[in-house]
């Protein structure tokens, strides 16, 4: 019965006996959508943004369930596979693509896959891991099991570091990922990096990175003075990033594995600020603040020349962020008032006039700051409130120009909203009763967890993926 | 020149007046040796002006003191504003006295601002902050190239509560000599 075209999720969801499994795991959204007439809407105060209505139109989607059955290991393997495991079944959790079921103390059914025992269980999917010692090395067989279908639908050895080398987590970070994307199809982000700077010890503020998991938190910098505003290169090599380290606030660039650190000079009068790289790798965008004037600026880092204007005004223009292709910009200006920053969009080259994205209303107000435009689809992230309200993070469709904005957080203040690569979490900084931290929230589910609490980090900046498992050898 | 040259005509007058007055009286007894009262005059009178020299040197100090405190004094702004408050504008005033009778002296202007509202947003509003006080210096007259702006946003608050309070002090721009400090001259006092 259940041979044929294989279908996706709709297939299982049928053959599951319909949604009512899977309401557990969606939780409820609301989409958000600006009112035709602002007037009737302006009597609402305080919430974000003003002349909204919350229509409760609440997305259902189907979260198929995954089990992790506990890795074994061979050739003195089983020392490291719990670690393997553990790594891999957080990261799963992790990407909110999944209901877990990964605290399973023995495997069922002893040696063999029990699909059968499986599919009583309620699993869709069963993952499967052996590590296997290699000389001093270690080598993971992972299967992924279709419990559906009853059959294996993905078969890989990964070789892995050393288990006390830097790059052992990062290395099993990137086999998860590839998990997500033989179920999915789509990338994951566990392989990857969250910078942002926060005080030392010492009450300097300093650069640090945090693995997407909250483990491995280290600081990268050691300048006495104050630094932020980081950006990741495409490559994920590289960082720019602001420093008063030189005395003057300067732009600065870091290649991460030497940690050496050149300052960009523009040979410009002016404070430069919230440098951020183009797709291409090979320019920079930031602003300048220059007398009463201020404008976006490029400056080509490879070849360390070429100061280009984009824009200018007297006005600020800054927090530039590019679309994945590189043609449009998003960015944060205060031209229709000092006291109501908005978020716009414009074509990379200068010249083109730039569109609202955040939901402005003349006379109404709003603070919208910190744009950050998602890695796949015209979506922006930014952060924001209406007249004396809360901060709060909102997406807004580009070609919607404000008329369409998701409210992802409703407690605290909510800030500086950074894209993960998959192009599904958001980082940001979150305010709560008991203290900052930095927050994950998964824009489909709306599930938030911690990555980091009791620290006060500033404008974080999610990596691209940094590690890819190298061609793995498959098995089926 | 002409006042000064009849205060000194009047002050002769006086002491020939003076003079002529002592003339009528018996003279004074013959003594052998210094004249002791004559000896504790002149110190007490050294003394005096030495007393008085202290004073003079202690008002001078105090002034030049007032001086480059007019120069650091804070200004303060208004919740996202750049514009500077009437009670800034004698602040500032005091400053563009010594910067013009102080022609050494240069100026770094540090904006702040409170934690509400986003960092790098935050950044740009110190940034106008420490220009609109330039402005305000260029605009009675001092050379541009004298002022130095630079903007900390949010990162350097003075007062680390989470209330109007605290918020008032973090809005402000701060100031730093950078040169000059040790040609500063008290507006007024040259003569």
């Amino acid at each position: 019965m259940r041979k044929g075209v294989r279908t996706a999720n709709q297939v299982r969801q049928v053959s599951r006996g319909g949604p009512g499994r899977a309401l557990g795991g969606a939780t409820a959204l609301l989409l958000i959508l600006l009112s035709a007439t602002a007037g009737r809407a302006a009597a609402q105060v305080d919430t974000i943004p003003g002349a909204v209505r919350h229509l409760g139109v609440v997305y259902e989607s189907y979260v198929p369930t995954l089990a992790i059955s506990p890795f074994t290991g061979r050739f003195g393997g089983l020392t490291v596979a719990p670690r393997v495991e553990a790594v891999i079944a957080r990261d799963l959790r992790y990407s909110d693509r999944f209901e877990m079921m990964d605290s399973i103390p023995l495997a069922p059914g002893g040696g063999g896959v029990d699909y059968g025992l499986w599919d009583q269980f309620g699993a869709d999917w069963l993952v499967t891991g052996q590590v296997e010692g290699l000389g001093n090395r270690f080598v993971l067989v992972l299967e992924l099991h279709d419990v559906v279908f009853s059959e294996v639908k993905e078969r890989a050895r990964f070789s892995l570091p050393r288990p006390d080398a830097e790059d052992f987590r990062m290395a099993i970070h990137a086999i998860s990922d590839d998990v997500v994307r033989w179920i999915t199809g789509e990338p994951g982000m566990a392989a990857s990096r969250i910078c942002f700077s926060m005080e030392s010890a010492a009450g300097s503020q300093e650069l640090y990175v945090v693995d997407s998991d909250g483990e491995n938190l280290r600081r990268l910098t050691n300048f006495n003075s104050l630094t932020m505003s980081c950006s990741w290169s495409p490559d994920g090599s590289r960082l720019a990033f602001l420093s008063f380290a030189s005395g003057d606030p300067a732009i600065h660039e870091m290649e991460i594995a030497t940690r050496q650190t050149r300052v960009l000079d523009f040979n410009r009068t002016g404070q430069p600020m919230t440098p951020v790289y183009h797709p291409n790798g090979e320019e920079i965008i930031f602003s300048l603040a220059d007398g009463a004037e201020s404008g976006l600026f490029s400056w080509r880092v490879r070849e360390d020349c070429c100061l280009w204007r984009l824009t200018a005004g007297r006005w600020n223009d800054l927090s530039p962020s590019f679309s994945p292709d590189g043609r449009r910009l998003a960015f944060n200006s205060n031209r229709l008032g000092v006291a109501i920053p908005q978020i716009y969009v414009m074509p990379a080259e200068s010249g083109g006039r730039p569109d609202l994205v955040s939901p402005y209303l003349y006379g109404q107000g709003g603070y919208y700051t910190s744009p950050d435009w998602a890695p796949s689809g015209d979506r922006v992230a930014f952060h924001g409130r209406y007249r004396r309200g809360s901060y709060h993070i909102l997406i807004a469709d580009v070609a919607a120009q404000g008329q369409r904005l998701l409210q992802l957080t409703y407690e605290g203040n909510n800030e500086d909203p950074s894209w993960a690569p998959d192009g599904r979490h958001l980082v940001f900084v979150g305010e709560r009763d008991w203290g900052f931290g930095l927050f994950v929230v998964d824009t489909v589910s709306g599930r938030i967890r911690p990555v980091l609490s009791g620290v006060r980090p500033r404008v974080p900046d999610w990596s691209p993926n940094l590690a890819s498992t190298e061609a793995p050898t498959r098995e089926n | 020149m002409l006042h000064r040259g009849l205060i000194i005509s009047v002050v002769a007058a006086g002491l020939f007046v003076a003079s002529c007055g002592q003339e009528e009286l018996p003279p004074p007894p013959v003594e052998e040796g210094p004249n002791q009262d004559s000896i504790d005059a002149a110190r007490r009178a050294a003394e005096e002006a030495a007393r008085r020299a202290a004073e003079e040197e202690a008002r001078r100090a105090a002034a030049l003191e007032a001086a480059r405190e007019a120069l650091t004094a804070m200004v303060f702004f208004d919740f996202d504003m750049a514009e500077i408050r009437s009670d800034a504008e004698g602040v500032l005033q005091r400053k563009v006295d010594v910067l013009r009778a102080s022609p050494a002296v240069q100026l770094r202007i540090e904006g702040h601002a409170d934690e509400r509202g986003s960092s790098e947003y935050n950044l740009a509003l110190g940034s106008r902050r420490a220009e609109a006080v330039r402005q305000f210096f260029v605009n009675a007259g001092l050379a541009q190239s004298r002022f130095d702006v630079r903007s900390y946003g949010e990162e350097q608050p003075r007062e680390m509560g989470s209330n109007e309070q605290s918020w008032a002090q973090n809005r402000r721009d701060e100031f730093v000599i950078t040169a000059g400090g040790n040609q500063i001259q008290v507006p007024g006092g040259g003569q």
